[in-house]
């Protein structure tokens, strides 16, 4: 099959939802195109953010980084190591071999060091290892953002993981989630910084045939911690639908962030709604007005922010068994 | 023994083999794998599914689907 732009070289990439099939060099022209309308359709970034890339050692954070600097953005990786037996030490050496060949270093923040890594704090807290994960990541999100004067953060969630949360929440009627999921999280103040999904157009098959081509090491084995993820589940409900249907998963994702449809709200009204993404539901203060956590001074809608709640259980658990094992 | 294709599906850590010629879309339907959910590559190469391996030459199916 030969490439369908320049009709010369033969196709390395086919893509029967754009009815298209691309060689290397012209797969890379359309990826960073898409990226590029994903960018400018929602004002993700502007030429003169600093950008906080949230780096895992999968396919999709590394692509990001890599187009993003290819795109000429200001970036700097952020890596968390979430202090998984095996499979951290795997990812962080993907991170660090890819930031390495860039001239990059990465920040790393060490959860065993934070005195929460993510296995055990799930176990003290009683939690699922995601949830914990959400919580901690988003944490340090801010927190990294803040300390370091970024004024986004943007992580490589891409189509096929936005549509297989769109999904979920139709499936479970979240309209709460429903209003809020969009590629852009607007800047809540507070240090409370923009988040953005800049692959949010491009499919997990072409992001991980771009970090292919490109010659991008990614860790390919799964976070242990997500064999069960119901995210999957949807992912292969869709995958299905493609199949048959190829572009499906783009009209239906593209079609809900249509500005008239009712079932979303445009990301300033849900400022305004105190909509961000770690508004919370206890100890909520003025709904939208993000403020100080009582406890260590991060931004929160609640009293106490939910790391802290978090690491306030953790605590107490290990105090407990602490105290079954002297006693 | 003549030589086949050798398919290699690296998550899983398993191979298997088929008598070529044979198409890429083929090889993994007889693997039962859907298409979109992954890329194939012979070395550096990707490979379209529509491709034509042939006997005694090697190819890794690669997820793309990443979870959580």
């Amino acid at each position: 099959m030969k490439c369908k732009r320049c009709r010369r070289a033969e196709a390395a990439v086919d893509l029967p939802s754009h009815h298209s099939a691309f060689c290397p060099d012209c797969f890379f022209v359309f990826f960073q195109r898409q990226v590029k309308e994903g960018i400018r359709k929602f004002r993700l970034l502007a030429p003169e953010d600093r950008v906080l890339v949230c780096v895992s050692g999968g396919k999709d954070s590394l692509v990001l980084w890599d187009v993003l600097m290819e795109l000429g953005y200001e970036t700097e990786g952020l890596y968390i190591d979430l202090g998984i037996d095996g499979y951290s030490e795997r990812s962080k050496e993907k991170v660090l071999a890819y930031a390495a060949s860039r001239g990059k270093t990465p920040i790393v923040v060490e959860l065993a060091r934070e005195g929460i890594p993510i296995p055990e704090a799930a176990r003290c807290a009683r939690m699922e290892e995601c949830s914990v994960c959400g919580t901690v990541k988003r944490y340090f999100f801010n927190r990294v953002a803040a300390e370091g004067k970024f004024t986004v953060v943007a992580t490589g969630h891409n189509l096929d993981d936005e549509a297989a949360r769109l999904l979920g929440n139709l499936l479970h009627w979240h309209r709460d989630h429903l209003s809020r999921q969009h590629p852009f999280l607007p800047d809540a103040g507070e240090g409370l910084v923009r988040k953005v999904k800049p692959l949010w157009r491009v499919s997990e098959l072409e992001t991980a045939s771009y970090g292919f081509l490109k010659g991008i090491d990614y860790v390919t084995e799964e976070c242990p911690m997500s064999e069960d993820a119901t995210s999957l589940v949807y992912k292969e409900a869709l995958s299905r639908i493609e199949d048959q249907m190829p572009g499906t998963r783009t009209v239906f994702y593209q079609g809900f962030l249509d500005p008239g449809n009712p079932l979303r709200r445009a990301p300033e009204a849900q400022l305004r709604e105190g909509g961000g993404k770690e508004r919370e539901g206890a100890g909520t203060v003025e709904a939208g007005t993000p403020r100080a956590c009582a406890s260590c001074g991060a931004p929160t809608f609640a009293e106490v922010c939910s790391f802290c709640r978090l690491r306030e259980r953790v605590q107490k658990r290990r105090e407990q068994r602490a105290g079954r094992a002297s006693g | 023994m003549l030589p086949m294709i050798l398919v290699r599906l690296t998550q899983k850590k398993q191979e298997f083999e088929v008598p070529g010629p044979r198409r890429v879309m083929d090889i993994l339907a007889q693997a039962g794998v859907r298409p979109t959910t992954v890329i194939v590559a012979q070395g550096k190469k990707l490979l379209t599914k529509d491709h034509r391996v042939e006997d005694g030459e090697t190819i890794d199916v690669i997820s793309v689907v990443s979870g959580g």
